[in-house]
């Protein structure tokens, strides 16, 4: 077990900060090579004319599962490591519309308003600043909203420990979602651009 | 012939690498030890997890079928004195050990922590048929190689006194295990064994 390479040490703390820097450059990056800066593209998501998002981040998960799992298997990675986010049923929930409704208002997301704000576009700043003023208003709100912050807590969930079946076959259950999606997208957005 | 599409080639080795995953099952090389806390609880409630000295003595005599004693102490510890037939057995190997079907294990420390930790590491990974030593070395020394029996007539302490001698212990008659008398009887032999024993007491474990 080498990795993840900042737990075992052979990064050293400068590395992890100089390690992380490139790795957000690198997201930023690849975001704005696939037209993610850009709210008009991300809005085509919600009329199914382009579905980029989608296939960006489902191709995103695939290739981080795949890689999380055979690193995993092969002996390089130690999964327990890795830190598992816990989850909170109905306040995640909650976020998730929340967020949900900002995304379709703004056409941005947190990474793809910084994205676009580094391009120069001003909706970027304005989702930038508005996400900002989210997150200082949470923080300062936290302890009015604490109770339901840290209710119906399920510990750190995954797929296969809530269905009981191995890891394996999730991830091909996942994948082969992926690839037909993947396949159904391509024909939706002939067809969108056909009516265009 | 079509070239594959650097798209369609890059489908088709996730796809390959999903159906691999699938047939491989888990991401740990491992198998997860899978403690069923409960069940284990309920063997220790019941007190299913040990043997005592006295029914090892006469598994051990009765060479009961697939027994493997296991001493867990140091070498230089095994080498002062071991129970009969036991082979030494670091935990560190032990929780790497595969018993062969139908083998019963017997694990013995000092004093038992040591024995009864391996019990549960040995359980949790799926070992039936395994057992520590009540009490360790330490009440072997007690029940096997020096008892204390109410008379030599009562078929139990005959029984006893006889399994004692097997192992070269002296039993005795109604007699406190510490009282000075004892040590006059006891051979030279048991008596060298129980204070190598008798230092380890101080020590537990």
């Amino acid at each position: 077990m080498i990795a993840p390479l900042s737990e075992f040490g052979s990064l050293g703390p400068l590395g992890v900060l100089v390690s992380g820097f490139a790795i957000g450059v690198a997201f930023g990056a690849c975001l704005e090579r696939s037209g993610l800066g850009n709210a008009r593209k991300l809005m085509g998501q919600f009329d199914l004319t382009d579905l980029a998002v989608f296939k960006v981040m489902f191709s995103a998960i695939v290739t981080a599962m795949l890689g999380l799992f055979w690193l995993s298997r092969l002996g390089i990675l130690d999964l327990s490591h890795v830190y598992l986010p816990d989850t909170f049923l109905l306040p995640q929930l909650a976020g998730g519309a929340v967020f949900g409704v900002g995304f379709a208002l703004a056409g941005l997301c947190p990474g793809t308003s910084c994205v676009a704000a580094a391009t120069g576009r001003g909706d970027g700043v304005a989702v930038m600043l508005g996400m900002l003023a989210g997150v200082l208003a949470t923080g300062a709100l936290l302890p009015a909203i604490q109770r339901f912050y840290m209710s119906t807590s399920r510990g750190a969930l995954t797929l296969p420990r809530l269905l009981g079946i191995p890891e394996g076959i999730v991830i091909l259950v996942v994948v082969g979602v992926a690839l037909t999606a993947f396949g159904f997208t391509a024909r939706v957005e002939r067809r969108a651009a056909s009516v265009r | 012939m079509k070239m594959l599409m650097p798209k369609r080639l890059l489908a088709a080795v996730a796809a390959v690498l999903a159906l691999l995953a699938a047939a491989t099952g888990s991401s740990r090389r491992v198998p997860e030890a899978m403690i069923d806390a409960k069940q284990l609880a309920g063997e220790i409630q019941r007190e299913d997890d040990h043997v005592t000295a006295l029914e090892l003595a006469q598994w051990i005599r009765d060479r009961k079928p697939g027994l493997r004693v296991l001493d867990v102490r140091t070498d230089s510890e095994f080498a002062a004195f071991h129970v009969p037939s036991a082979e030494r057995m670091p935990l560190e190997s032990l929780v790497t050990l595969r018993p062969a079907a139908g083998e019963t294990l017997v694990i013995y420390s000092e004093g038992g922590t040591h024995a009864a930790q391996g019990w549960v590491l040995l359980r949790s990974r799926g070992h039936e048929h395994v057992y520590f030593l009540r009490g360790g070395l330490l009440d072997w020394m007690d029940d096997v190689m020096s008892p204390t029996v109410q008379s030599t007539s009562d078929s139990a302490s005959a029984h006893v006194a006889s399994l004692s001698r097997y192992f070269g212990g002296v039993p005795r008659v109604g007699v406190a295990p510490s009282a000075p008398a004892a040590h006059a009887t006891a051979t030279r032999d048991t008596a060298t064994a129980a204070a190598a024993v008798a230092r380890l007491r101080r020590r537990g474990c």
